[in-house]
């Protein structure tokens, strides 16, 4: 929800509270105003006949006056004490139907003769009354609220458009392209007060960065050298004569270790290297022959293996890519299903329309799916470095392709799918 | 066989001496551009090692001076950097072979030989092991003159132990040199015993004598 939206959203919802709370408490109070008012006018208008009947006692059978109902009843003596103020209704012949009144009832001696003297003041139809009130107040309120509501976007519109062009700005933010931002300048303080800030901040984060891969490509390689010294070391104790067997073995699993090390320094050379946009050429590539041509290579270890390979490949896709990167994300792909297939396990491997998949049976992993692709996420195997599947995930990422893993049926699968614009032919 | 090995690095350097003046090559080592000039330009040699990453001087200028008089040494590159470009600029300039570090040193010792062979006039080609002869160009192999038919994998195999003899050759290494980057794929290593099994069987079955013994578990070694 955006902030205009969310700022009004209070603005109107306080608005309909006050509506009903407001056009409620109006009407019940204009409605109190002219009770009162009809109780005031009774009042009046008692006195009024009790001094008529006092200067014409004859008065009391004149009937009524139009409006209001007055009944002088002389009595005999005085059976009501109080004077009762009620309210009742009376049946009109010419309207045809039961008309509200206010009753003022009481008995009085005027000039020795007692009198049950009874005005009835017709009262407006108070329900149609109230809701008259009560809309016209509504429509008032709310006409005050759709003002409010445009005013206030419009208001608000202008005044974060600075905050909004800003947000622009951090999207096109990219760390890869050199991570530079600058923001416009605003006449509001605080907004100059967020961009400096901002500046700031993206400035330490892409120095942060290219600091950190400059230093994984130095550490990297500097270490190879050193790595190369205890290699060397190492096999040339290896040829000492007299060795024990125990001895022997100590040396192997050291060489064993600094080969990882070394393997891992080329892995993270490599995304490090996808990330300085270093391999940044590209070119027409066949890419189901590329397939095939992998597939070649990777033949004795899949015999080996006795795996029983479904090649399914159209040797007619082409794509504009940098083939290197594409040789490393069929390799990747195709040696990861080779090595943790099962003896005598399945290796499905396609090419068409856009989709590249390949597929090959083990038992699920222990690990998350969607931590697959992360560094130094394994599985079981104890002899992986971990980054395969992270280097065909940057690769995938390098060129907008999506890369998809499922496990379905005791089968592995990953799917490549090609964006259109890297699509040739 | 005469070799010139240039890298700055001392212990380096002298672990490579050491190991191929072992499996019969003569060394010359050069700790930077300077000495390493000087010596190309005063001695011949078959072969030169060159760690393009010398601290005073780019280790492709030696190889491009190198190739100016002296064209038919062969060239290794050693590089920290496994880049391609590197490669093919090194490939460009006359070189004829690269190596990453840190490498196995029987897999050096197997380049080097390998780049002299090529580079040799092709009489001197075979490679003669009492009753072996090897013809490296054509694949064959011959046992007291009998051809012996190899696989492919065989036959690297038998250079590779050749080029490093008396020396133990681990797993790891030999899937290294027979698969390169795929190596880890060689899962077991009960794929090189069955390779190594074959080549040993086609030997002695022609009279030959049994020269590869596996060393406790480690790896092989070709005695002679």
């Amino acid at each position: 929800m955006k902030l205009l939206n969310k700022t009004n959203e209070y603005y109107i919802a306080v608005a309909i509270a006050l509506l009903f709370i407001g056009s409620f408490v109006t009407a019940n109070r204009v409605l109190y105003l002219i009770n009162k008012e009809i109780n005031e006018r009774l009042m009046l208008e008692k006195g009024e006949i009790e001094s008529q009947i006092a200067n014409q006692p004859n008065i009391a059978s004149a009937g009524f006056i139009i409006g209001d109902r007055i009944e002088v009843t002389p009595v005999y003596e005085i059976e009501m004490l109080t004077v009762q103020l009620k309210d009742t209704v009376r049946y009109v012949p010419y309207e045809e139907h039961l008309v509200p009144y206010r009753q003022l009832l009481y008995e009085k001696k005027i000039n020795g003769q007692y009198y049950k003297i009874r005005i009835l003041k017709r009262l407006p139809e108070v329900k149609d009354m109230f809701w008259g009130l009560a809309i016209t107040i509504a429509l008032i309120t709310i006409d005050v609220i759709f003002s409010f509501y445009f005013l206030n976007r419009w208001f608000s519109r202008r005044i974060w458009s600075p905050f909004y062009t800003a947000l622009d700005v951090l999207k096109n933010f990219d760390l890869r392209k050199g991570g530079k931002v600058t923001f416009a300048k605003s006449p509001v303080e605080e907004f100059n007060a967020m961009n400096h800030e901002l500046t700031k901040l993206t400035d330490k984060v892409s120095r942060d960065y290219q600091n950190l891969k400059e230093f994984t490509e130095n550490m990297s390689h500097e270490t190879q050298t050193p790595l190369a010294i205890i290699h060397s070391k190492l096999d040339l104790m290896l040829q000492s004569e007299d060795l024990t067997e125990a001895q022997t073995e100590r040396i192997r699993s050291s060489l064993d270790a600094v080969n990882r090390l070394s393997r891992m320094n080329k892995s993270l050379i490599m995304l490090t290297r996808i990330d300085n946009e270093q391999y940044a050429d590209t070119k027409l590539v066949n890419f189901g022959g590329l397939i095939k041509k992998q597939l070649g290579y990777l033949d004795v270890f899949s015999t080996n293996k006795e795996l029983v390979v479904n090649e399914n490949v159209d040797e007619q896709r082409i794509f504009q890519l940098n083939e290197q990167l594409a040789e490393i994300l069929i390799s990747n792909l195709l040696s990861n299903a080779i090595k943790y297939n099962k003896k005598g396990g399945l290796l499905n491997v396609e090419m068409y329309e856009n989709y590249f998949i390949v597929s090959n049976s083990g038992d699920e992993m222990k690990i998350p799916h969607e931590q697959i692709f992360e560094r130094f996420k394994k599985g079981t195997q104890k002899d992986s470095v971990g980054l395969g599947l992270a280097i065909a995930k940057k690769i995938c990422d390098h060129f907008n392709m999506t890369i998809k893993y499922s496990y379905e049926n005791q089968l592995h699968t990953f799917v490549v799918e090609f964006p259109y614009e890297v699509i040739v032919g | 066989m005469k070799v010139l090995i240039i890298e700055d690095e001392d212990d380096l350097r002298n672990s490579i001496v050491e190991y191929l003046q072992q499996t019969g090559i003569v060394c010359e080592s050069a700790h930077n551009f300077k000495t390493a000039i000087e010596k190309i330009t005063m001695y011949e040699y078959d072969s030169i090692i060159v760690d393009i990453g010398l601290p005073d001087g780019d280790g492709l200028k030696v190889i491009e001076e190198l190739k100016q008089d002296k064209a038919e040494t062969g060239v290794i590159i050693v590089s920290a950097k496994n880049s391609l470009e590197d490669k093919l600029k090194g490939l460009n300039i006359g070189a004829d072979d690269y190596i990453t570090k840190p490498f196995h040193l029987s897999e050096l010792s197997a380049r080097i030989k390998s780049v002299i062979r090529r580079r040799s006039f092709q009489g001197k080609n075979d490679i003669i092991l009492n009753e072996l002869r090897i013809i490296p160009d054509e694949m064959v192999v011959f046992v007291n003159e009998q051809h012996v038919s190899l696989t492919r994998t065989e036959h690297q195999l038998l250079l590779y132990f050749i080029s490093n003899p008396n020396k133990v050759l681990t797993k790891e290494s030999i899937a290294e040199h027979l698969w390169g980057d795929h190596a880890d794929m060689a899962d077991s290593f009960d794929f090189i015993y069955s390779h190594i099994k074959n080549l040993r069987k086609k030997i002695i079955e022609k009279g030959g004598q049994d020269y590869v013994k596996s060393v406790y578990g480690v790896g092989y070694k070709l005695n002679v």
